[in-house]
This record gives C-alpha cells, sequence and structure tokens, in this order.
C-alpha cells in the first residue's frame, strides 16, 4: 500500500513539512504591523504601505481565550464523522498579535486561559485518495 | 455636518419573522411596504425613491431587491438604490434614505430591508476563496460565528467578572419583553435556568444566549419635514444617523479575520463606538439624553458589549447594572424593549429596520403594555460582520 500523503489544505498559510512549523504571516516594513495571513494586509494611518515582508510567525504563544465548537460546522470546514466537539484557541504572539486556530493535545475539559502553547501541523481531513490535508493547531507545551 | 433639513419617519410596517418556505423575499418585502405605506396613508404612487437591502443569500434578484419589490407595485421609473453593509445593511438603508430626503433630492424614500435565511447556523456567504479570510476560518478550522463570539465573551468575563448568570439574564430580560411584544416571533419567558440548561453551542454560550437565524422584512418611509403631518398625525424626527467602520488597533478579533492585535489602541468594536459618537454628534445629544436603545443581541455577549460600547454606562459596569434590573421595561434605561433580537431571531437584511419599527411606535406611545413611560428619543444600533456598524437616534 502507497505511503498517504500530506499536503497543507491551503498553501502558504504554514510552513510544511510538519516539524516545527510556522505559520506564515506578514510584517509592513514602514509600520511595523504584524498580521496574519500575509496576504490580509493592515497599515497605520500615514504609513507609506511600503513592501510587506514575509515573517514566519513565533512558534510559542500564550492562549489568551478559547471556546468549544460542539456543533457541526458547516462546509466549507469538513468534520470527521460521527462530528466530536472540539477546542478553538486564541494565542497572544510575541509579535503583538493573536491567532486563532483547532486546539489539539488537550482533552477540551482540560483548557484553560494563560497555559502556554505551541503551533503543531496536523491533519485537517482525509481526503477521497486516502491523503491527509493538515492544517495548523495549538497544542500546549 | 452641515445643517440639512428636518425629516421624519411617517410610516413603518414589517412582515412578521418566521420561517415561510412557500414564500420568496420579494413576497416579504411586499407586506411590509403595504404595512408601512397604510401607517403613513400613502400609495406606491406617493414614493420618490427607493433604498433596499441587498438579499445576498439569493440569486442575482437578490441584489436588485429595490427593482424586484417595484415590479410588484407598478415600475414608476423612480430612483432605486440597493446596498449591503453585513447586519448593518438594514440600518444604512435608513441612513441612505435619509440623506435622499434631507439633501433635497426627495420628498419621500422608502427604506426596506428583506431577508429569507439559510437553514440552520450560518455558513460562509463568500465563494471558495484561499485568499478569502472569512472563507479560511471556515475551511482550516470551522471557526463559526458563535464560536468568535464566544472568545470574546471569555475574554470580557475573565476581565470584567461576567459571569454566566449574566449572560443568562440577558436573555431572561428580553424575553421578558418579548413575552409583551404581539409582533415577536419567540413569546416563551425563560427563567435563567432554562437558559443555563440549554446546550452548549460554543463554550461559554449556550443555545439560549445566541439568536436564530428566520426570515422577515420591515419598511420605513421618510418625509421631509414640512411634509410630514400631511401623511401621519404623530410623525417621528431623525435627530441623527451614524455609520460606522473599525479604527486601526481594534483589540477585537473580527468575525472572519484570522488576527487581532493584542494590545488595543482603540475601543473593542470600535465601529460600534465610531457609528454611534457619529449619530450622538448630529442629534447633538448624549448617551445619557437617549430614553432607550434597541442593541444587536446577537449574543449575550454583545447585548453587555453594546450597552458599554455605545456609552450608556463605563466598562465593566453592564453586569451589575443588568443585575439591578435597570435595562427592564420600567428601570432606568430599557434595553430591547421590542424583545431584541433573542425574541425575533435575526434576518441580517431587515433587523436595523425592525429596530426602527419598535423605536417609532414607542416614540408614538403606541407600544401596549411594553411602552417606555414617556419616551422621548429612543436609538438603535445593528452590527456588520468585518467592520460595520450603523446606528439611528429618533426623537419626538
Amino acid at each position: 500500500m502507497a505511503q498517504k500523503k500530506q499536503y497543507p489544505a491551503v498553501e502558504g498559510l504554514f510552513t510544511c513539512p510538519p516539524e516545527e512549523p510556522r505559520l506564515i504571516g506578514g510584517r509592513c516594513k514602514s509600520c511595523g504591523t504584524y498580521f496574519f495571513p500575509k496576504f490580509a494586509a493592515f497599515h497605520k494611518l500615514g504609513c507609506e504601505q511600503g513592501p510587506v515582508e514575509e515573517v514566519l510567525l513565533s512558534r510559542r504563544g500564550e492562549l489568551v481565550s478559547y471556546t468549544v465548537q460542539y456543533y457541526q460546522p458547516p462546509r466549507p470546514f469538513v468534520s470527521p464523522d460521527p462530528f466530536v466537539p472540539y477546542g478553538i484557541g486564541l494565542v497572544a504572539l510575541p509579535e503583538g498579535i493573536q491567532v486563532p486556530g483547532m486546539l489539539t493535545g488537550i482533552k477540551i475539559e482540560d483548557v484553560k486561559t494563560h497555559i502556554k502553547v505551541e503551533l503543531v501541523v496536523e491533519k485537517l481531513f482525509q481526503d477521497e485518495e486516502g491523503n491527509e490535508a493538515l492544517t495548523w493547531k495549538w497544542r500546549p507545551v | 455636518m452641515t445643517k440639512t433639513r428636518e425629516v421624519a419617519v411617517v410610516g413603518v410596517g414589517i412582515h412578521p419573522w418566521g420561517k415561510f418556505p412557500d414564500k420568496t423575499f420579494v413576497d416579504l418585502g411586499v407586506e411590509a411596504t403595504k404595512n408601512a405605506l397604510k401607517d403613513a396613508n400613502m400609495e406606491w404612487k406617493d414614493i420618490q425613491s427607493v433604498v433596499a437591502g441587498m438579499y445576498v443569500w439569493g440569486a442575482t434578484d437578490g441584489f436588485n431587491a429595490g427593482q424586484a419589490l417595484a415590479a410588484r407595485f407598478g415600475e414608476t421609473g423612480i430612483p432605486i438604490t440597493n446596498i449591503f453593509n453585513m447586519c448593518a445593511t438594514a440600518t444604512s438603508t435608513f441612513r441612505s434614505a435619509y440623506h435622499v430626503v434631507a439633501s433635497g433630492e426627495q420628498d419621500i424614500c422608502l427604506a426596506i430591508g428583506l431577508d429569507v435565511s439559510p437553514p440552520g447556523f450560518y455558513g460562509t456567504m463568500g465563494k471558495p476563496s484561499d485568499k478569502d479570510t472569512d472563507w479560511l476560518r471556515w475551511r482550516m478550522m470551522g471557526a463559526t460565528n458563535p464560536g468568535y463570539w464566544a472568545m470574546e465573551c471569555r475574554k470580557r468575563m475573565e476581565k470584567y467578572g461576567t459571569t454566566e448568570h449574566h449572560l443568562a439574564k440577558a436573555k431572561v430580560i428580553c424575553s421578558k419583553h418579548g413575552s409583551q411584544n404581539p409582533d415577536a416571533l419567540y413569546k416563551k419567558v425563560f427563567t435563567e435556568e432554562e437558559v443555563l440548561n440549554s446546550a452548549m453551542v460554543c463554550d461559554p454560550l449556550r443555545l439560549f444566549m445566541i439568536c436564530a437565524t428566520r426570515d422577515g422584512a420591515a419598511a420605513a418611509i421618510l418625509c421631509s419635514g414640512d411634509k410630514a403631518k400631511k401623511y401621519n398625525a404623530k410623525p417621528v424626527t431623525i435627530a441623527g444617523v451614524g455609520l460606522g467602520s473599525s479604527l486601526y488597533g481594534d483589540p477585537t478579533l473580527r468575525l472572519g479575520m484570522l488576527s487581532c492585535p493584542t494590545e488595543g489602541t482603540a475601543p473593542l468594536l470600535s465601529e460600534s463606538y465610531k457609528s454611534s459618537r457619529m449619530a450622538y454628534e448630529q442629534a447633538g445629544l448624549g448617551p445619557e439624553d437617549i430614553d432607550f436603545v434597541e442593541v444587536p443581541d446577537n449574543s449575550s455577549w454583545h447585548y453587555l458589549q453594546y450597552i458599554e460600547t455605545m456609552g450608556f454606562c463605563g466598562p465593566g459596569e453592564a453586569d451589575h447594572l443588568l443585575d439591578e434590573d435597570v435595562f427592564a421595561i420600567g428601570g432606568k434605561f430599557p434595553v430591547n424593549p421590542s424583545g431584541g433580537i433573542a425574541s425575533f431571531g435575526e434576518a441580517i437584511a431587515a433587523t436595523g429596520l425592525l429596530e426602527v419599527h419598535e423605536i417609532v411606535h414607542q416614540l408614538r406611545g403606541e407600544a401596549g403594555v411594553r411602552q417606555v413611560e414617556g419616551a422621548k428619543v429612543g436609538m438603535g444600533q445593528t452590527y456588520g460582520q468585518l467592520g460595520n456598524s450603523a446606528s439611528v437616534i429618533l426623537k419626538v
């Protein structure tokens, strides 16, 4: 049996292969504003809007808020069958921005704010060929 | 703003909220418009301009909602504009209709919002695009609207000590108001226990702390102040209309975005802040002059947060004021005397004009058992995804 392939569900959002992954954000060289993803640029008023540089955002941050998604989100999300409730966390990064992502490696009843988390890249869903589409997730350190 | 001529609301009408599988969005709009025309003692031929909310869940027909409506009544060649500002759409039509009349271009303008919601919880509106953050949040993590609100709600709970009791009580108060409103879809009075025992949807938000989505339509007829009494013995004057977008540095994780700043250099929900201040400035009034407000209670978090963002109390104060029943009808500052979205469900392109409908009835003294005693100035606000908020202040 051929080994299943892993690929980012959407290109350009995080580094891949999954070892020590980083989110690919943007930073304005003129006003210093950070944002994610890279194409969703914000600038300060009066900024020259110079080139936006690609930045690999810090892998680790602090969980500042979270929710547990108890109902099955509609498409384009592809849910496992049967659907299992899962956590979504909001993580403050040293760059001064917060980025949401699915939580992994922790039971939903154990999630607490202010824990340290790190970025991992894991399966989002298995496609029709048996290959794995990947997304970014936050995992307690 | 340059002083323009006075504009009044001379007619309001709605199609009831609910699910109407046998009706089209135009059918709903026709009924709301007929009711508004009747209220204003007018006929369709009297309407000189229309500003309609786009119905974006449908096909191209919905983008030209105003034209579709005119076709039913008999086309008269009048100027028709269709606009979309997410959940702030209907209040935005009201604002633009106000400008049509205030500028002197026309004397009478219809503002109309009409909507048929897709079944269940909302999903993405857009077509698949990996360069659209809203599509990406659904695709890459299934982050729903209540999920986004829940994350902001948890921040609030940590910052101010808001508890699930407060989240439940907001629904309880709205449900009491809604039970007294013959137009409300949901008339059941909830207890805190019932809200706290409802299914967890997006922790910490439970099912009855989040609005449903429904179909509905609402219309308002705006008329120049000098001619208003010809159509209605109790015209209601438009004191201010505001439209706000976000400020740089707003720390809110905006619905559909994938990052936000940690240190806010602007107010939370800054579009709501800006929209309400614009309306206050135009009206020459402040929050202390408002007798009651209709806020968009998409969730209990929104209810508490908007009361503060619009300036009716300080940050974190809405919780204890809620406990003291300040926001109940009969309290010092009634919030959502109509019952709010909690009692109707949200029809995104129509909700703002449903608020106007309530404010007008309150100011005319026609709100029956839920009448806010002595109400002279009422305010409404609707918020929209990705930095949209529209406000209206009406007075008698």
